[in-house]
């Protein structure tokens, strides 16, 4: 039931995760976009931000180049917004975009490097967090209108993680955003989609990030918290916006409960997929649910489609 | 080119070593805004794993405790969640030189033992080599950076996880996702390479 809404043009930088483990966020961010009036145009040829470890065997310049090379692929597509669901894409991207745009030596080198396969960013372009343009363009109003499919009874853990909010919460292009510790965007989408959010006070709570990837010894108590707040406020799904958050807090339960001796079993899902459900969208094509390794029965019988 | 990093002082109180982490560190410059309040280090989520907080890592930084610094596990232990630098009220960009630092420490060969520089070294090689993360090589190439046997053990006891992402189409089974243009991304990088080592920070 698609009317004719006047669609606002993005250039749409899914990164690689959405070729790998969060394929659902890129496949329900895809579905869902149009039905909230944007239109994503992919990045070209786009390549790694770098995410959290670039810089360490890369090196500085090397690994900012990277962003440079997005940005001028991007720049060719238009003056745009840049627009990724990605939380270290972003954090990276647009790190690295207000870098290059305020320093002028900087960007000579980047430049420089950026000749050597005949481009270069020159334009003023702004990086931008999907949920960023859903809160500030979109609007709330905007996702209870099309909301055919209320998630009435749906109890969710809105975890907002880290690099979607820090450092970037508040930035001169994207407007204000939310808050760093607090922020409030997630239970606002969850609730527009017709589902409770629980009270869920480690919402910004470390998943480990990288760190969880290379030695999960020594993030397993960090994830753990998440989930024991999880179950205590008897949520049904955690829901998140980043993808690395989602795969921790879900791969590791296994890794937990042999070490804590619990017994956590809780689905991890990104807010996009619940607006896909929520939206009436296919549970498969559009939301996506058969790529969580841990299912929701309730989310998935709520699906019309 | 980075300005070589000074010998480590004898002298109880030496600036050398802070004034070449506020020439050659991103973000170092702001390093003297640092009143030692501890908020950084009240608000790491992984402080426990540390040799030495933040807080107490820039007053080394003061001491000139170049080798203890260098060689800390705070620069690897860092889960980057930023909670340090949107608290600082002096605005110091903490995980920012925690990252920088980490950077020159590999560089200046303090790290060759620590698991994010081999990490890093696969992760490297896929973005340079195809343009993107292909988080099953990097894993794998991580793991086996730990020898055969310890690589197959780190296999074995992720085999699960790495099932249940094979069946849920979140790890695929074929060549490596390419970006269209590697040779002028190569290019590119090797470039920015050359320039960073005439210029010093990037």
């Amino acid at each position: 039931m698609m009317t004719d809404v006047e669609k606002k043009k993005f250039t749409y930088y899914p990164g690689c995760s959405s070729q790998g483990s969060a394929r659902h966020l890129d496949e329900s961010l895809r579905a869902i976009a149009p039905e909230l009036g944007l239109e994503l145009e992919e990045l070209d040829d786009w390549n790694c931000c770098g995410a959290s470890v670039g810089h360490v065997a890369g090196g500085s310049l090397p690994n900012l180049s990277l962003t440079g090379r997005n940005l001028a692929n991007a720049a060719k597509q238009g003056k745009q917004d840049v627009l990724t669901g990605c939380a270290a894409c972003y954090l990276n991207t647009h790190a690295g975009n207000e870098k290059i745009k305020k320093d002028v030596a900087l960007r000579g080198r980047v430049n420089e490097a950026l000749a050597a396969a005949d481009t270069s960013y020159d334009d003023d372009l702004q990086v931008r967090h999907a949920c960023e343009v859903i809160v500030n363009e979109v609007g709330l109003d905007k996702i209870r209108e099309r909301v055919t499919n209320p998630l009435t009874g749906l109890k969710v853990a809105s975890y907002v993680g880290c690099q979607t909010v820090r450092p970037f919460a508040n930035t001169d292009g994207g407007g204000s955003y939310d808050t760093y510790d607090d922020p409030e965007f997630l239970d606002n989408f969850t609730q527009a989609c017709g589902a409770e959010a629980v009270d869920f006070e480690v919402k910004t709570a470390c998943c480990g990030g990288s760190v969880s990837v290379m030695n999960p010894e020594k993030t397993l108590h960090l994830i753990k918290r998440i989930l024991d707040a999880a179950k205590a406020s008897d949520a049904d799904v955690i829901a998140t916006p980043c993808p690395l958050c989602q795969t921790n807090v879900e791969m590791y339960q296994d890794a937990i409960n042999k070490e804590f001796g619990t017994d956590f079993n809780i689905p991890v899902v990104f807010y996009s997929q619940l607006m896909a459900v929520a939206f009436g969208l296919d549970k498969e094509k559009a939301a996506a649910l058969q790529r969580n390794t841990i299912r929701s029965e309730k989310l998935e019988n709520m699906a019309k489609a | 080119m980075t300005q070589a990093v000074p010998e480590q002082s004898k002298k109880k109180y030496d600036l050398g070593f802070a004034r070449w982490v506020y020439d050659n560190i991103d973000g170092g410059d702001k390093l003297s805004m640092c009143m030692q309040c501890g908020a950084c280090s009240g608000s790491c989520p992984i402080g426990v794993q540390m040799d030495h907080g933040p807080r107490k890592l820039f007053m080394m930084i003061r001491a000139g405790m170049k080798e203890a610094v260098l060689s800390s596990n705070t620069l690897w232990n860092c889960t980057k969640c930023y909670r340090c630098v949107v608290r600082c009220p002096r605005g110091v960009p903490v995980t920012y030189i925690l990252g920088s630092l980490g950077t020159k420490a590999v560089e200046l060969g303090y790290a060759d033992k620590e698991d994010t520089r081999s990490f890093a070294r696969s992760f490297w090689w896929s973005a340079a080599t195809f343009g993107r993360t292909d988080e099953r090589l990097v894993t794998a190439r991580y793991y086996f950076s730990f020898g055969l046997v310890e690589g197959i053990k780190k296999g074995l006891a992720n085999l699960k996880i790495a099932l249940g992402m094979v069946k849920t189409g979140r790890m695929h089974i074929g060549a490596p996702h390419k970006i269209k243009d590697t040779r002028g991304l190569q290019a590119i990088l090797a470039k920015a390479q050359e320039i960073e080592s005439r210029a010093g920070k990037g």
